[in-house]
């Protein structure tokens, strides 16, 4: 099974890619200047829940839309796939009966076209950080492997998602109402650690991968410290096991997805 | 005895309505979730040599499509085996899911890399493909401009240059202007005459189906219903439907 994935990944690569890029040249074709709506999205957003709760709320956490910033960038890219994840085989449908592709390829492809989006965040974040005058130190590079982690968390739940997302019509109602309760439990406008009162706070960060990337990300970013290296561990291991299984159960069922009209 | 390039035995496929689950039905027992199965091929078996051409013909909804699909590997069978020794295939059918915002050269790419060509071999062919698709300076404007003409006619040209061992022709011989028709027509025969290559056409046009092929198969309602001599098979379907 492994070795299949591993050649259909290389055989399909080149598509996964070149996918992915027509998928964004599409979303700018319209108008020149589409892409700075990658840009101007998230970093509305910012504002948004900076004024709220930086100003109504109170929240008083260091470099605070920085801090949002980033929450919005890495949860953007995590909840964008899964969304799309959830239609992706009825989306495809054109394409899927007319040539085979290993279905776990759509996510794959998603998944780099957000990927680019984060990217181009991931800049301001750059410039931002210039801006707010902080220093960063090595544990800038912690991101690396916090990313990748949450590339292979990502890859795994979408696929599986996609793969249910078959059979079951009303699946988008349930995984908005899931992602909007993860949304509020991952701490994107605030910091899970202090402001979920003992122990709940160390269980949202121990259960929820996505509270524990960003606060990882947030803290290797802004204050220099790598943090809960054992927890990203510990959750590399379980994506991969996610992602192991995930591919398996779309392998054994992808070819009788198109038969579901 | 010649080799067998196509083996197919009691090949059966079933689709099943969307409706069929759904979480709030499960939780509230609106209504009981049904499980509406449509039979689309019933049990087919069929052999073709290597360079045979093979006609299909039937009603609408008798199941050629399927069959064409499920040879191109795009449907797993519910039962039986296709068995293609081990040659390439690939299904010929109008706009392989062209992605309209894209330039005509864009979608090239993207579809060759789908059939399984690599970057370098689908540098050497782009430009052949856009020769023979007659597009010229459109080629480099995205595809939401095009007529639905010029839309089949590259279609047919990313097809017919990227050729595999094994061809499925799906309606398809008829496309564009008359001139292109006559072309591509031309062009069609060619590929198919080929002795090393086999295909399987998909037509409802008689005139088409005797020049071309060697053999035709009847397909009603999921069932092989006869297969044989061009001219034998085509008399008795036309008898029949008449």
């Amino acid at each position: 099974m492994l070795l299949k994935f591993l050649r259909d990944l290389k055989k399909y690569w080149p598509y996964t890619v070149q996918a992915a890029m027509a998928s964004l040249k599409a979303e700018v074709a319209g108008s020149y200047l589409n892409w700075l709506w990658w840009i101007l999205n998230p970093l509305s957003f910012m504002v948004i829940y900076s004024l709220i709760f930086g100003v109504v709320f109170r929240a008083a956490e260091p470099y605070f839309p920085l801090y949002v910033f980033i929450g919005i960038t890495v949860w953007e890219f995590f909840n964008h796939v899964i969304v799309h994840s959830v239609s992706m085989i009825k989306d495809k449908k054109n394409l899927l009966v007319k040539i085979y592709i290993p279905k776990f390829v759509l996510i794959l492809s998603d998944m780099v076209v957000n990927a680019v989006k984060m990217a181009i965040s991931f800049g301001v974040i750059a410039v931002m950080m210039l801006l707010y005058r902080v220093k960063p130190g090595v544990s800038v590079l912690y991101v690396v492997p916090v990313l990748l982690c949450t590339f292979l968390f990502t890859f795994g739940i979408g696929s599986l998602i996609m793969h249910f997302g078959v059979y079951i019509q009303d699946l988008i109602s349930v995984v908005n109402i899931a992602l909007r309760l993860l949304f509020y439990l991952t701490g994107v406008f605030y910091n899970v650690e202090t402001r979920i009162p003992a122990p709940f706070n160390y269980i949202v960060l121990r259960l929820n991968p996505m509270a524990a990337f960003i606060t990882q990300i947030r803290e290797a970013l802004l204050f220099g410290r790598v943090t809960h290296w054992g927890l990203l561990l510990a959750w590399f291991a379980l994506g991969a096991v996610l992602a192991v299984f995930a591919v398996q159960v779309v392998y054994r069922n992808e070819n009788g997805y198109i038969k579901v009209v | 005895m010649s080799e067998l390039a196509i083996e197919v035995r009691d090949l059966k496929l079933s689709y099943v309505s969307r409706q069929s689950y759904s979480i709030k039905n499960r939780l509230f027992q609106f209504k009981k979730s049904e499980r509406k199965e449509i039979e689309a091929l019933r049990g087919v078996s069929f052999d073709a040599v290597k360079g045979e051409v093979l006609g299909v013909v039937g009603k609408n909804g008798s199941g050629k499509s399927t069959l064409l699909q499920t040879l191109a590997g795009v449907f797993e069978p519910d039962a039986g085996s296709i068995d293609l020794k081990g040659n390439g295939i690939s299904l010929l059918s109008l706009g392989t899911g062209f992605q309209n915002e894209l330039t005509g050269r864009e979608n090239i790419l993207l579809n060759g890399l789908l059939l399984g060509f690599t970057r370098a071999q689908l540098r050497d062919k782009t430009d052949e493909i856009i020769a023979f698709s007659e597009l010229e300076q459109f080629i480099d404007m995205p595809i939401y401009t095009y007529s639905s003409g010029m839309n089949s006619k590259l279609a047919f040209s990313i097809s017919a240059i990227l050729e595999t061992d094994i061809l499925l022709v799906d309606e398809v011989l008829s496309v564009g202007d008359a001139n292109f028709r006559k072309k591509s027509y031309d062009k069609m025969r060619r590929l198919i005459e080929d002795k090393d290559r086999t295909a399987l056409i998909v037509s409802h046009q008689e005139t088409t189906l005797r020049d071309l092929c060697d053999r035709v198969l009847w397909l009603d309602r999921g069932l092989i219903r006869e297969i044989g001599e061009t001219d034998a098979v085509l008399t008795d379907y036309l008898e029949y439907m008449k």
